[in-house]
């Protein structure tokens, strides 16, 4: 991801707080900052990318709405995250009142489905590694990424995601689980393989 | 990092340097050669690569230019409360219009130009080969300004006597540039191989901004000033440059000046109420075009650059331009704008010709 530019924390805070003043140049700023890597999280809720994208554009013009009242938000990122997760779903969820209502993910309250494709899917563990991170409950993949991706702390997970921190721990704790599990399956599967082709 | 020999894979996950390559190719080298020197953790590093990979899932990244326009798109979606002293012209209704133009011509057109500033690079190596082999300097000996493109592509303004000198081509991990005199700059973003500029004692460090330097060899203080992103000052102590970020360090954000004295190392800011310390045009210019004549556009940046433009005005006679260019360097806002009107471009020396199919 190109915006990986670690802008200083001091920076942005005091950005955020010249945005809540009223200054839009800032705001623009804080905005072009954070628009990838909020996009690329709304890729996990839904494969409609023009939704994503209006739906950031009413984000933004939200909090610029409220910028007033927003000074005291310290930890920006999981803010935004956090608002974004909510505008989405409660979109996602109003979109499927008027069309076809397929619930085949019954424990998850998000999209049917979204894309968990991997870099090199032609090679055999990361597909397998692919079908693993899709066996997983959405909640599960979700926390892995905000905790690895977005290196969020298990404090701003929960916030983003409206959990308490220990249901975060637990997530994530299964999830790697889960994930390498599966690997040493893969591996293991792959070690056969070329048993068997050279025999 | 030394006991990274002893790492398992939950350890791998955790690490923050290794995540930072996994997901964003920080520090390529040292990692491919850590694999090399300790083969033994290649079964770990693989796992927790790959583990990393399928938790990011699939990379849709947005380019930058799409990520400007919806930014813009936002910017202009705000009501203008209370009339707040706007110009007229920055009503909404213009700007998102042309953005939508924006953004089909973009995709297709914005990598065109890439190849044109190679041109310009290898006949300004061609002039200037220096007393050390490698380093250009471009000394501005006429009485206008002079507009230099480094091998990265960040345009760097110079004024009458400036000097700069700089490699033919930068280093993997840093760019480093000498100035003498008085320039503005404006670097192309790479946070992975960060921009020096060496003036007078003074080192200052970017990752991708614009600001403007003073360093006249008669004065006997440096100035900076920041136009946009941040700006890292500190003091050269001795002539070894290994020896940068020994001592203080400053933080600049736009609109802070720095003095920096040459003799006593001492550095005083101040905040000022606009960023201009040289009187060029593209300190205070913004870019804001509102159905602009294409003409007019390029007349504006053959003032901010000092180059020449040439164009077929017959050809762009309907072409307008309704875009706010912000602080990239002068290739980049020309891609853009060739984007917007479907025009090519291409740099010989200090002029650029456009080639367009017009706009009707």
């Amino acid at each position: 991801m190109k915006n990986s530019e670690r802008s200083s924390e001091t920076y942005l805070i005091t950005r955020w707080q010249q945005f809540c003043a009223g200054d839009k140049t800032a705001f623009g700023e804080l905005t072009e900052l954070n628009y990838a890597a909020l996009y690329h999280y709304g890729t996990r809720f839904t494969p409609d990318r023009d939704l994503i994208k209006d739906c950031l554009q009413d984000l933004f013009l939200e909090i610029w709405e409220k910028r007033e009242t927003l000074s005291y938000i310290a930890a920006i990122k999981p803010y935004l995250f956090q608002s974004l997760r909510n505008n989405l779903i409660r979109r996602i969820r109003r979109q499927s009142v008027f069309s076809d209502i397929r619930d085949d993910d019954v424990q998850d309250d998000i999209s049917p489905e979204s894309d968990w494709i991997i870099q090199e899917t032609d090679q055999l563990t990361s597909h397998r590694l692919k079908q693993a991170i899709d066996a997983l409950p959405k909640r599960q993949k979700e926390a892995l990424y905000l905790k690895y991706y977005e290196n969020l702390s298990y404090e701003e997970i929960a916030t983003v995601m409206g959990l308490q921190r220990q249901a975060v721990a637990n997530y994530l704790q299964y999830g790697i689980r889960k994930l390498r599990e599966y690997w040493q399956h893969a591996t293991i599967f792959l070690a056969l393989c070329s048993e068997i082709a050279w025999h | 990092m030394n006991n990274y020999s002893h790492f398992q894979v939950k350890d791998w996950l955790d690490d923050p340097a290794f995540q930072r390559w996994v997901y964003h190719g920080e520090q390529d080298a040292f990692w491919k050669e850590f694999i090399h020197d300790h083969p033994g953790q290649q079964a770990n590093i693989d796992q927790a690569r790959e583990l990393l990979l399928a938790v990011r899932g699939e990379l849709d990244a947005l380019p930058d230019s799409e990520v400007k326009l919806r930014v813009n798109e936002i910017l202009n979606a705000i009501p203008d409360e209370k009339l707040r002293a706007l110009p007229w012209w920055r009503s909404n209704w213009l700007k998102i219009a042309a953005m939508l133009l924006l953004a089909l011509g973009i995709v297709t057109a914005l990598f065109k130009g890439r190849e044109n500033l190679q041109g310009l690079q290898t006949f300004v190596a061609g002039l200037n080969d220096g007393d050390k082999p490698g380093l250009l300097e471009i000394h501005n000996q006429t009485n206008a300004i002079q507009l230099v493109n480094l091998p990265d592509g960040s345009s760097v303004i110079l004024k009458k006597h400036a000097r700069i000198s700089y490699p033919a081509a930068f280093a993997a991990d840093r760019r480093e540039v000498t100035l003498r005199g008085e320039a503005f700059f404006e670097v192309v973003k790479n946070p992975e191989q960060p921009f020096f500029v060496f003036a007078g004692s003074m080192v200052t460090k970017v990752k991708g901004t614009s600001f403007s330097i003073k360093a006249n060899d008669d004065d006997e203080d440096v100035e900076l000033v920041v136009k946009t992103g941040v700006v890292e000052v500190s003091a050269l102590e001795n002539e070894e440059r290994s020896q940068v970020g020994a001592g203080k360090k400053l933080i600049l954000k736009p609109n802070e000046l720095v003095t920096f004295n040459r003799k006593s190392l001492n550095m005083v800011t101040k905040t000022v109420q606009k960023p201009v310390l040289l009187n060029l045009p593209a300190e205070s210019q913004n870019f804001e075009f509102k159905r602009t004549p294409l003409a007019e556009v390029f007349a504006e940046l053959e003032k901010t650059y000092g180059i020449r433009i040439q164009f077929d005005a017959r050809a762009i006679a309907h072409c307008t331009l309704t875009a706010k260019l912000g602080d990239e360097p002068v290739h980049e806002k020309l891609d853009l704008i060739c984007a917007v009107v479907n025009a090519r471009y291409e740099t010989r020396g200090s002029t650029v010709t456009i080639a367009s199919e017009g706009c009707e």
